[in-house]
């Protein structure tokens, strides 16, 4: 307790004399995922590089020219590499007016951590900016500063953070499709209301409580693309300190407006119109990124412009945006189209036809090669009549000749492939062995070099198959990770983004059955489409259960979860299990059965799931319920009615079902002229009878 | 001709029975003039020359002997009587007179007083070749004390949300707070469509509507729709992006069995004027488009379309709540260049009649009278020593001496006994107020004996 009071005192001391505090950054230079494996199995991804400078650079760069003086570089994977990197770089020499500390640990295990252990240390002062390893911007944030600031001025320590944005509407190449975002603001104090990632959602959500703030104008925002920069007051290290269970910072953002009534903070959030910045999440942002920086969207960071001030790295920009680096040569009758980057000494054959590609240092290119959007770093060969679509080819790579790369193909380092191969879409080679990773699954981020050399022992164990890289080739193919079991509830990340199923389609199908719905029903026509998709997900659990033998008491935590997923009453998932489970039989064996197959069917499903029932049907209403669903499900299907008395003597015996609620049902007025025909079967007036003298030879006894 | 112009004044108003138990709606002064007047008066000036008027028996009488209405409207009124037992919407209405209408309507609600453009909305109308383009308002505060209600009007009122894309013309969404309990729910394609959706709540729903002519020819094959505003609106609004609407072709061959019936009202929505082919051309030869961010057609290959013109001021009264009747008869005389004292009016020397009150012909006023902030209707008789602050006097009220009336409203023939002191009351019409009373916030009116004490 005393501590925090401590911080706070602190914290109010730092707003009183914050001009005189020199803005200060927090860069993570993790990205405490694997979406850049294998690649980032020999280089961390803030080093990648990207138009040929480290993705790192940038972001420095970007912190500096904002008015940054002082920046927290917190490594965790290979931090010695980083460490390395940036002592070379010109962000430590004695000149630059950013200081950049670099502080290691192998303990990091998320931005929760990194954040902690920025609250622990009391690094900051003051607000800072918060950003990854790989953003890439020009944003200047100083009046999104300034705006901070008097928000905080004006109302002490409510707005602990303000999120920057960028406009890039649906279908701009920038969207990245897993940040699919959708934000609720206040219309006139742009504090964000509601932060939902919308991928694999239909329908977008609002509570109502956000709609209660006393405003009357809010904006739905679906244009937004996160940057990734966030102004943070002191107070976020503190609240991540708090909050031991907050890992990202989308934790922290939803973490916030839940309880934003309970601890009173706020969220803001700046849309820049003109600025550039995106976050290099996946290769498909990488090679967007990289082809809007040669296309000059992020001026003034050009590649020309050689502000990581790296010798040899100064290079000429000519028209369509061909940029060469000195030292380059070019082969008779080869063709640079367009947005063309090529690194210094790189030789390139003749007759090459190169568009909307980056090219690193000391390259050698063949004869006849066509690249069209194809990311190659430094030190690669690539031998004759090879042809590469949008691609990355790491460093020291070996292209033999007439290799054919397909889209999204990448090369890891130290890949050979060939010769005379054509790889398929997506392939993935590393020359490590997919299988090295599950083991070391526990240690990875800790396990540093020593993993390396420990791989190549394995990997000397192991075979190349020159199906997948050619008969001289080098390197295995790792399976596209979307057959990844998904231990993380996170979508099936794969190194080029999401797999992007045309879902216009599957959209277009709920419209056309909203579009049926006529003028009777209301709005709230979703809540059709929840029943039936809960009433197919029972049925697929009851499925599963059978076949793998799930206990009824998974069941049912299974079934009570669906419930609470689809927001059905309880009433709601008694009808519905009823309906799945009479109908279970036909949906195994087809329509076309017998009544005598079909109880025989049935009966033995019942007996199974006999407990699931009871767990729903406890009192006499839903009883009656349970019964009413069942005639209903047998008024459809009028040819099986004798079965019906076999299914109500069954769960009369498992006692699912009591007399009375029976008795009571049978005797309720039915309204159809059907469901009277239905009481008048045969069998079931001898059931009923048969229960009458049960009842009352048992209040005989008594 | 263009547009119909289509008036609603059948409506009973019910919200404020206590005005309207013998006055219809349409007749109540404002100003000194029928409420039905302001409607009639937007109409005519834009340039209607002819306006179908809904309404009931009653006030058609009205209409055709009410000597200001003569005078001012030169437009020619043609008066469908509906019976008032019949319990008719708006959309019943609109299908009752659907052999009358030729063209795209306007439709008007005869309770609405605004100084709108009007272009602004047909603009809007033209523009977008839209099937509907409506009128909006940002809400006015009432700050008027409103008679025999007690305290402030409670804030927990049901809101009206209303989704427009950016531009804030094109309506997207449109719900009653009392219908989202559940959460506000948008359908992502929506979102993708018109990434920025602004949400406003406080709007005014002015309650004037163009319409194409297929709407209302849908109207007469969907029989179950009744109201304009209440199902018509909600649903045009919420068709804009069904499936079924924008690719007709295929879904009517796949569906054609189960959804004839639905694909035969779809059909007619969509059946348009002859031009439709030619817009459809200058659409596909423009390289307009509605939208930023991507290069798909302009709507979205979306047919209908549905757009409001939201007031940022000006003025837009409804007058459908005795608080909006008392705000509107505040407001509506500064409109006027009419003299605030109608020539007819006998008013004496020694009487004390603000620039901010306005009386009716025929009035008598005698001498010691102070009436500041007042409307006084035609052939009222206001004796000595009366004291008139804040409040309506309708036609043919008798005031006696000495009286006080303050922030009340005195409907038609009501006398106000000798020196009585009225506060924020409402005196009903035909009401007698003892004299020497002492009333406060009260509502007095009907024929039940324990007023007359």
């Amino acid at each position: 307790m005393a501590g925090k009071a401590g911080r706070q005192s602190r914290s109010r001391k730092a707003d009183k004399d914050e001009e005189e505090h020199p803005l200060q950054a927090v860069l993570v230079a993790d990205s405490f995922n694997r979406r850049f494996f294998p690649i980032t199995k020999d280089q961390p991804r803030a080093l990648l590089p990207l138009a040929n400078v480290s993705m790192i650079d940038y972001t420095l760069e970007f912190l500096t020219s904002t008015g940054v003086q002082e920046t927290f570089v917190f490594c965790c994977w290979m931090s010695s590499k980083i460490k390395e990197h940036l002592q070379k770089s010109k962000w430590c020499r004695p000149t630059s007016p950013n200081v950049v500390h670099v502080i290691t640990s192998d303990l990091y295990r998320s931005l929760g951590d990194v954040l902690r252990d920025v609250d622990a240390k009391a690094l900051v002062r003051s607000d800072f900016l918060l950003v990854y390893g790989d953003v890439v911007s020009n944003i200047d944030v100083s009046q999104a500063l300034q705006e901070h600031k008097q928000r905080r001025n004006m109302d002490k320590n409510v707005s602990v953070m303000t999120m920057i944005f960028k406009e890039s509407p649906p279908g701009h190449k920038t969207r990245c499709e897993e940040d699919d975002i959708i934000v609720a603001i206040d219309g006139k104090s742009k504090r964000i209301l509601h932060y939902q990632r919308a991928q694999a959602l239909k329908r977008l959500h609002f509570p109502m409580n956000i709609f209660h703030s006393g405003s009357d104008e809010f904006e739905i925002r679906f244009d937004l693309l996160d940057c990734h920069i966030s102004i943070c007051s002191p107070q976020v290290a503190e609240l991540f300190t708090d909050n031991f269970d907050y890992q990202t910072r989308n934790d922290f953002v939803r973490g916030l407006l839940v309880n934003e009534e309970i601890l009173g903070n706020q969220i803001h959030l700046h849309v820049t119109k003109d600025g550039y910045g995106a976050r290099v999440s996946n290769l498909l942002m990488y090679d967007t990124v990289s082809s809007d920086t040669i296309r000059r969207w992020i001026y003034p960071i050009t590649p020309e412009a050689n502000f990581s001030d790296q010798e040899g790295q100064s290079c000429t920009h000519s028209r369509h945006n061909v940029y060469r680096e000195p030292g380059v040569s070019l082969g008779h009758g080869s063709l640079m189209e367009e947005n063309v980057l090529i690194g210094r000494n790189t030789v390139i054959g003749a007759n090459c036809t190169i568009s909307n590609t980056v090219i690193g240092a000391n390259c050698v290119i063949g004869d006849n090669v066509t690249l069209d959007r194809v990311y190659i770093w430094n030190r690669v060969h690539i031998a004759d009549d090879v042809k590469v679509t949008q691609s990355v080819i790491c460093d020291n790579v070996e292209v033999k000749h007439r290799v054919v790369l397909n889209e999204q193909c990448v090369l890891a380092y130290n890949v050979v492939v060939g010769p005379d191969i054509t790889l398929p879409e997506g392939t993935v080679l590393s020359m490590h062995h997919p299988d090295e990773e599950d083991d070391e699954d526990e240690d990875e981020f800790l396990s540093d070099d020593n993993d390396v050399g420990h791989s190549k022992d394995k990997a000397k164990q192991k075979v190349f198959n020159p199906a997948e890289v050619g008969s001289e080739g080098k390197g295995y193919r790792w399976k596209s990770s979307s057959l990844d079991e998904t231990e993380e509830d996170e979508l099936a990340e794969c190194i080029w983004g999401l797999v992007l199923n045309a879902d216009p389609e599957s959209d277009s199908e709920s419209e056309v059955s909203e579009g049926s719905h006529d003028l009777g029903s209301h709005p709230a026509s979703p809540e059709l489409d929840d029943v039936k998709v809960f009433q197919n997900e029972v049925h697929g659990t009851l499925q599963r259960g059978l076949d793998e033998n799930i206990t009824c008491d998974n069941l049912v935590l299974e079934i009570n979860s669906l419930k609470y997923a689809y927001n059905i009453s309880l009433q709601e998932v008694m009808q519905i299990l009823v309906r799945v489970v009479l109908e279970f039989p036909f949906q195994q064996q087809g329509a076309q059965m017998s009544t005598a197959q079909y109880s025989s069917h049935l009966l033995p499903l019942l007996k199974k799931w006999a407990p699931v029932f009871k767990n729903y049907v406890k009192r006499p209403q839903d009883q009656l319920d349970c019964l009413a669903s069942m005639e209903e499900v047998f008024l459809e299907r009028e040819a099986h009615w004798a079965a019906l008395v076999k299914v109500l003597m069954s769960m009369y015996q498992l006692e699912i079902l009591e007399e009375e609620g029976i008795m009571h049902w049978f005797k309720q007025s039915s309204s159809t002229e059907k469901s009277q025909q239905l009481r008048r079967n045969q069998g079931l007036l001898k059931f009923i009878q048969w229960l009458q003298e049960a009842e009352e030879s048992s209040e005989g006894d008594e | 001709m263009e547009l119909q112009a289509v008036l609603m004044a059948a409506g009973g108003g019910s919200r404020m029975m206590d005005l309207t138990y013998n006055t219809p709606k349409p007749l109540l002064p404002v100003g000194n003039r029928p409420l039905i007047w302001y409607p009639l008066n937007l109409l005519e000036k834009v340039g209607f020359e002819e306006v179908i008027v809904i309404t009931t028996k009653e006030v058609q009488k009205a209409l055709s002997t009410d000597q200001r209405l003569k005078t001012d409207v030169k437009m020619r009124l043609d008066v469908v009587c509906i019976q008032e037992e019949a319990d008719m919407g708006t959309a019943d209405a609109l299908r009752h007179i659907q052999q009358k209408i030729k063209t795209d309507i306007l439709v008007v609600s005869c309770d609405l007083i605004t100084d709108v453009a009007l272009h602004e909305v047909v603009d809007l109308f033209r523009a977008h070749s839209a099937t509907l383009s409506m009128l909006m308002s940002k809400v006015h505060e009432f700050t008027e004390t409103v008679p025999g209600q007690k305290g402030k009007k409670k804030a927990g009122e049901q809101r009206d949300f209303v989704g427009v894309d950016v531009t804030g013309k094109r309506l997207l969404f449109m719900a009653n707070e009392a219908d989202l309990d559940e959460g506000l729910v948008l359908r992502k394609s929506i979102m993708r469509k018109h990434p920025r959706m602004l949400i406003k709540t406080g709007l005014l729903d002015a309650h004037l509507y163009c319409l194409k002519r297929s709407v209302v020819d849908f109207l007469v094959h969907n029989k179950s729709v009744t109201s304009i505003r209440g199902e018509l609106v909600p649903y045009l609004v919420r068709k804009q992006f069904s499936k079924t609407l924008n690719s007709q072709n295929a879904t009517e061959d796949s569906e054609r069995n189960q959804k004839q019936q639905d694909a035969h009202h779809n059909l007619e929505l969509l059946s348009t004027s002859k031009d439709e082919a030619l817009l459809q051309l200058a659409r596909e030869r423009s390289c307009w488009n509605d939208h930023r961010g991507d290069m798909s057609e302009a709507y979205h290959g979306g047919k209908l379309r549905c757009y409001v013109h939201i007031m940022e001021e000006g003025m837009c009264y409804r007058v459908n709540t005795l608080a909006a009747y008392i705000e509107a008869n505040r407001v509506v005389p500064k409109l006027f260049e009419d003299p605030p004292i109608h020539p007819a009016a006998v008013v004496s020397e020694r009487s004390l009649v603000g620039s901010d009150s306005i009386i009716g012909q025929l009035c008598h006023i005698s001498d010691r009278t102070s009436i500041k902030r007042s409307n006084v209707g035609t052939s009222t008789i206001i004796k000595e020593k009366v004291k008139i602050t804040n409040s309506i006097i309708m036609n043919g009220v008798t005031i006696e001496e000495g009286c006080n009336i303050q922030g009340s409203v005195i409907c038609n023939n009501a006398v106000i006994g000798r020196g009585a002191d009225i506060k924020y009351c409402l005196v009903g019409s035909g009401q007698r107020v003892e004299p020497e009373a002492e009333r406060t916030n009260e509502v007095i009116v009907g024929s039940d004996q324990l007023m007359e004490i």
